[in-house]
C-alpha cells in the first residue's frame, strides 16, 4: 500500500470500517512508514476527542413550539379543505354573505385576535410579559408561516378547485409575501384553467403595491387567450394606475386578434391612463 | 422492524395524510437535527429555529418523499437546505460562532487532568469553529450524527469516494488548528 492509498483508507480506519484485509496492509505500511503512523496516531486523537465534546440539549421551549406549530398546520389543511358542508357553505350563491369580501376579512380578523389571545396567554404563562412578547412574534410568524404553507401548497394541487381554493386563501397572508405573490402571479399566467387565472387576477390587487406586480401584469396580458382576463387585467391595469402598461395596451388595441370587446376595453384603459 | 424503516414508513403515512405522525419523527430525530445545526452554526437559538424549520419544510414538502428514500438521508438534505437559507438570511449579522462560542473562562493554571482535557476541548471547539463550513459539515455528519460514508454521500449529492477524502481533508485541518492554538496557548 502507498502513502497515497493510506490516506484514501484514513476516514475507514477512523471510523472502525476497514475490512481485515485492508486493516492488516494498513498496519503493515505503518510499521514501514513512521510519517503516515504518526498523522494516522495525530488524526485518531483529534478524532476521539470530538467523540469528548458534549451532547447539548435543545430548550425545552422547542417541543411544545413544535406541537403548537404541528397543530396550527394540520387546522390550517383541514380549514382550507373542502368538506361537503363547507362546500355547500361556501357555495351559497357567488354572492353569498359566506363568500362576501366583508365576511372574510371578520373571519380573517377574528382568527387573528384568536391567535393574540393564544400567544400572548402561553407568552405569559411560559415565562413572563417579555418572554411573551417574543413569543407572540413567533406565533405571529408561525401562523403567517403556516398560512403561506397551505396558500402555496393548494396552489401547486392538481384539481382546478384546489387551486382555487389556494388563490382564496392568498388573502390571509402577508402582502409583503414574495413566495405567494410569485404563485399568484404564474397563476395568472400559467395556470390552464381560465378561473382560477381570473381568481388569482383578483388576488393579486392585494399586492398591487408591489414592483414585482407592476414590472410582470403588462406581460400577462400580451399571453393572455382568454378575452374574460384580458379584461379583467385591463381593470387591474387601470385601477393600480400601472402606466408601464400603456405600450401592451396600445399593442392590445391594434392587434387584429384580439377580441372586440377586449379592443374596446384596452381603449378605454389608454384613455384612463393617459 | 428497524428503525430507518420505520422512519420511512412512517414518512410515507405523513405524506400520504396522517401529519401526525410527523409528531412520532418529531421526538426521535430533534434532538440529532438540533445538535447538528449547532456544530454547523453554534448558535442554540438558531439551531432550535432551524429545527422548526426542517419540520415546517418537511410538511410542506411531503409531496416530494418517495418510496424507498431513506428519510434520514432525505431529512439531512431539508436540514441542509434549510441551514443554508438560514445563514443566506442571517447575511450582514453579528457571525454566530462568535455570539456563543467562547473559550471557557478557566485561564488559571491547574495541574489536573480534568482541567487539561476541558482546556483542550475548549480549543478543540475553538478550532471546530474556525473550520470552513463544508469541512466542518462533513465532519460532523461523520463523527457527530454518526451517519454512514455512504449516507453522506447520499445527502451531498456525492460518491463515497469523495466523501472519504473530504472526511481526511476536514480531519486533518481540524487537527492542525487545533494543535496551532495549543501552540499559541502553550507558548
Amino acid at each position: 500500500m502507498t502513502c497515497d492509498r493510506v490516506k484514501e483508507h484514513i476516514a475507514d480506519y477512523l471510523a472502525g470500517a476497514l475490512s481485515r484485509t485492508e486493516a492488516e496492509e494498513l498496519d503493515e505500511h505503518f510499521a514501514r512508514c513512521a510519517a503516515c503512523k504518526q498523522e494516522a496516531a495525530a488524526l485518531s486523537e483529534t478524532w476521539e476527542m470530538l467523540g469528548l465534546l458534549e451532547q447539548e440539549q435543545p430548550s425545552a421551549q422547542l417541543r411544545p413550539r413544535f406541537y403548537q406549530s404541528l397543530e396550527a398546520y394540520r387546522q390550517g389543511l383541514e380549514s382550507a379543505a373542502p368538506t361537503p358542508a363547507r362546500r355547500r357553505f361556501f357555495d351559497w350563491g357567488a354572492g353569498g354573505w359566506a363568500a362576501s369580501p366583508a365576511f372574510r376579512v371578520a373571519w380573517s380578523a377574528a382568527l387573528l385576535i384568536v391567535g393574540i389571545i393564544a400567544g400572548i396567554g402561553a407568552g405569559q404563562w411560559l415565562a413572563g410579559r417579555e418572554r411573551g412578547r417574543a413569543d407572540l412574534a413567533g406565533l405571529q410568524d408561525e401562523v403567517h408561516h403556516m398560512r403561506q404553507l397551505v396558500t402555496l401548497s393548494l396552489l401547486e394541487q392538481q384539481s382546478a378547485s384546489e387551486r382555487l381554493r389556494g388563490v382564496d386563501y392568498s388573502s390571509r397572508v402577508d402582502q409583503s409575501d414574495t413566495q405567494v405573490l410569485s404563485a399568484l402571479l404564474h397563476a395568472v399566467n400559467h395556470d390552464p384553467n381560465v378561473n382560477v387565472r381570473l381568481a388569482a387576477v383578483d388576488a393579486l390587487r392585494k399586492f398591487a403595491g408591489s414592483p414585482s406586480v407592476k414590472g410582470t401584469i403588462d406581460q400577462s396580458l400580451s399571453k393572455q387567450e382568454s378575452p374574460l382576463v384580458q379584461l379583467a387585467l385591463i381593470d387591474f391595469i387601470v385601477d393600480s394606475r400601472d402606466k408601464t402598461a400603456v405600450s401592451s395596451l396600445a399593442a392590445l388595441e391594434r392587434s387584429p386578434t384580439a377580441d372586440k370587446n377586449v379592443k374596446e376595453k384596452a381603449l378605454w384603459g389608454l384613455s384612463q391612463l393617459q | 422492524m428497524p428503525e430507518t424503516r420505520a422512519d420511512n414508513v412512517l414518512m410515507q403515512k405523513v405524506r400520504d395524510g396522517d401529519l401526525a405522525k410527523m409528531a412520532v419523527l418529531f421526538e426521535r430525530h430533534h434532538r440529532a437535527l438540533f445538535r447538528y445545526f449547532l456544530r454547523l452554526s453554534g448558535n442554540r437559538e438558531f439551531s432550535e429555529d432551524l429545527v422548526q424549520d426542517v419540520y415546517f419544510r418537511m410538511l410542506k414538502y411531503r409531496h416530494s418523499y418517495r418510496d424507498g428514500n431513506p428519510f434520514t438521508s432525505w431529512m439531512y438534505q431539508v436540514a441542509r437546505n434549510a441551514h443554508l437559507d438560514g445563514v443566506q438570511k442571517r447575511k450582514g449579522e453579528a457571525p454566530l460562532f462568535e455570539q456563543s462560542m467562547q473559550e471557557p473562562a478557566s485561564a488559571a493554571p491547574d495541574p489536573s487532568e480534568i482541567l487539561r482535557r476541558r482546556q483542550d476541548l475548549g480549543l478543540l471547539r475553538r478550532a471546530l469553529a474556525a473550520l470552513p463550513v463544508e469541512k466542518r459539515e462533513v465532519l460532523v455528519l461523520s463523527r457527530f450524527q454518526n451517519l454512514k460514508y455512504q449516507q453522506i454521500a447520499d445527502i451531498l449529492a456525492c460518491d463515497v469516494g469523495t466523501v472519504k477524502v473530504r472526511v481526511y481533508r476536514a480531519i486533518k485541518a481540524l487537527s492542525q488548528i487545533f494543535f496551532e492554538l495549543a501552540g499559541e496557548k502553550a507558548s
